[in-house]
């Protein structure tokens, strides 16, 4: 366990934010903690939709139980939580 | 006796260089200092400015100045400005003094390096008056919003602020120093004077001047305009120079440094200028919006400016275009949703009237920035006000340290651009940005932003408390909403009749 600082970038909110999260965090985790900072702040809730983390740049979705410190992201990179209609 | 007019010995008076002869030239004039790209010293001569002033009639004019401004200040103290003005303006003035107050005392260093170190003799002679003017500036921005400390804590700022480690300020001083406090003097003419100055100030200080009568704030609207004209004549340090470089050979650069003063300069004026334009000011005092006055000011009569003088425009132009267009839109948004960490307060400038003249002078913004503000605005009608204050900070660009913001909603464009250098990582908000840092990395690399500093331990505790102490805001001095959230009122109606 060690706190893991990674920069978040919401889908269709406006800003980059500090996201700060555990490398035992599994990526689920990774989107609630950065949903916390976006999702009912500037982003409307989607109901029906889950939030998955993507590398920013890539169109490869991680595994949603997928744990940080397996994932393969630097520090402070920036990571993409996207909207998926489940 | 008859008294000479000027033109009959001007030219005799400025020719002061001279061959040294207990010291080297390099010696006289270090490289660091001067940054006059070996061109030789006859060469310099040549610079011929084009605003000749001699030192007795500029102090006679600057008397006269000091004066005008001074006694309308005097003449208008019992008319309550500050009780009566839109709390929007109240707001532009905490936010001006706090950013450029010091800043031009800062500024007089970087005009007394020209006046000593510029080898040609008319950039001395200008920068000797542009030294002075720039002192005259921070003295009488700091007097002036002295006034208002007795009520108002913010403008206590006016000096307060460029002695903390407030984000804002971070980022002024990183430009502020990277462009003039750090910088030969061939450097600070070309980045200062001629592209943050004739580029930049020196029309907003007349837009601003223009706002300050409309918003009836004549004491203000004077000490602008005194300002700007002295502005208007020691921004001209910079053009001659450049025809001298382009006439020796060193036009690239020039070009690149100018180009690095543009793009520093614009990022400023989006965080500064085009909140203040389109947000802050009272709607029915808005004459242009800050697309239109960059384009028509800035853009147009800028550019002009560059071609006459045999420069080119710079590589990232079209860039710019596209920034004028959205950038200021996220500077606003986030400075308002992070505004306990600001020393004014940020005016939301988003009632339905106001959203209706931001959707006409930007088409999309509804969908976009509105996208965002709806759910801060149906927040705020709940009674759900801790929902929009930030419980984390937006990550800054180590370039322009302001918050790495664009586009929101479904055209989303909102991206990181990284770097490695060195083994650490940066972060960039644009391709401007981060060219400003490949180009000399070195100057920049060291330097932490606020989000490093928070990564490394340096702000304590971990959470807004902890910034906010690290920032130096004190109770009384924090930012709110200038407007006490009563633009979201005029929502109820329609928000009540969708949640019933």
């Amino acid at each position: 366990m060690a706190l893991f600082p990674l920069t978040s970038n919401f889908q269709e909110d406006f800003v980059l934010q500090l996201l700060a999260v555990d490398s035992d965090n599994t990526m689920d985790e990774v989107a609630a903690a950065a949903a916390h900072h976006s999702v009912g702040r500037r982003v409307a809730a989607r109901p029906g939709h889950i939030m998955r983390v993507r590398r920013q740049g890539s169109e490869n979705l991680f595994p949603r139980t997928m744990r940080l410190k397996d994932s393969g992201l630097k520090p402070m990179e920036c990571i993409e939580v996207v909207w998926e209609a489940h | 006796m008859a008294v000479l007019s000027r033109m009959d010995w001007y030219d005799i008076a400025r020719t002061t260089n001279w061959t040294p002869k207990h010291v080297t030239e390099d010696e006289l004039f270090p490289q660091e200092l001067s940054g006059s790209f070996d061109i030789p010293m006859d060469k310099w001569e040549n610079y011929d400015e084009p605003y000749k002033q001699t030192y007795n009639e500029y102090v006679r004019v600057q008397r006269e100045k000091d004066a005008g401004a001074y006694s309308v200040k005097a003449a208008l103290e019992r008319n309550k400005i500050f009780e009566t003005a839109d709390p929007g303006w109240l707001s532009v003035m905490a936010f001006h003094y706090g950013a450029v107050a010091r800043a031009e005392y800062s500024a007089s260093t970087a005009e007394a390096r020209m006046a000593r170190f510029g080898k040609a003799p008319g950039m001395r002679n200008m920068a000797t008056l542009g030294m002075m003017d720039e002192i005259r500036h921070g003295q009488i921005q700091l007097f002036f919003p002295h006034e208002h400390c007795s009520k108002d804590r913010q403008f206590d700022w006016a000096h307060k602020a460029y002695g903390t480690n407030e984000w804002a300020v971070i980022a002024a001083r990183h430009m502020f120093d990277g462009m003039m406090t750090t910088r030969s003097a061939v450097g600070t003419a070309l980045m200062l004077t001629f592209a943050f100055e004739t580029g930049f100030t020196n029309m907003q200080f007349l837009g601003l001047a223009a706002d300050a009568a409309e918003a009836g704030d004549w004491t203000f609207s004077n000490l602008i305009s005194s300002i700007q004209t002295d502005e208007s004549r020691h921004a001209q340090i910079g053009a001659p120079l450049v025809s001298v470089l382009v006439a020796n050979g060193k036009k690239d650069e020039a070009q690149k440094m100018v180009d690095i003063g543009i793009w520093r300069a614009w990022k400023l004026f989006s965080v500064l200028t085009g909140p203040i334009m389109d947000y802050y000011t009272p709607l029915e005092h808005r004459k242009q919006s800050f697309k239109e006055f960059m384009q028509e000011w800035i853009v147009t009569q800028f550019e002009r400016s560059l071609l006459d003088l045999g420069l080119s425009t710079p590589w990232y132009w079209d860039q710019l275009l596209q920034e004028i267009d959205s950038q200021h839109h996220g500077m606003h948004l986030g400075v308002w949703f992070w505004r306990p960490t600001v020393w004014w307060n940020p005016a939301a400038g988003v009632s339905p009237e106001e959203r209706d003249w931001l959707e006409e002078k930007y088409p999309g913004w509804n969908a976009t920035w509105g996208k965002n503000w709806d759910v801060i605005t149906e927040n705020l009608l709940a009674g759900k006000r801790e929902l929009t204050y930030p419980e984390t900070l937006p990550v800054v660009c180590n370039m322009c340290q302001l918050p790495i913001n664009q586009t929101p909603g479904p055209a989303w464009k909102v991206r990181d651009l990284p770097l490695d250098y060195k083994g650490r990582t940066y972060h960039f908000c644009s391709e401007g940005c981060k060219w400003c840092f490949e180009e000399e990395p070195e100057r920049y690399a060291g330097h932490l932003s606020v989000v490093d500093r928070f990564l490394a331990g340096m702000i304590q505790p971990m959470n807004l408390e902890g910034a906010l102490k690290y920032m130096d805001l004190a109770p009384g001095e924090i930012g709110d909403d200038a407007h006490a959230y009563a633009w979201a009122e005029k929502f109820r109606a329609a928000y009540t009749k969708n949640t019933a």
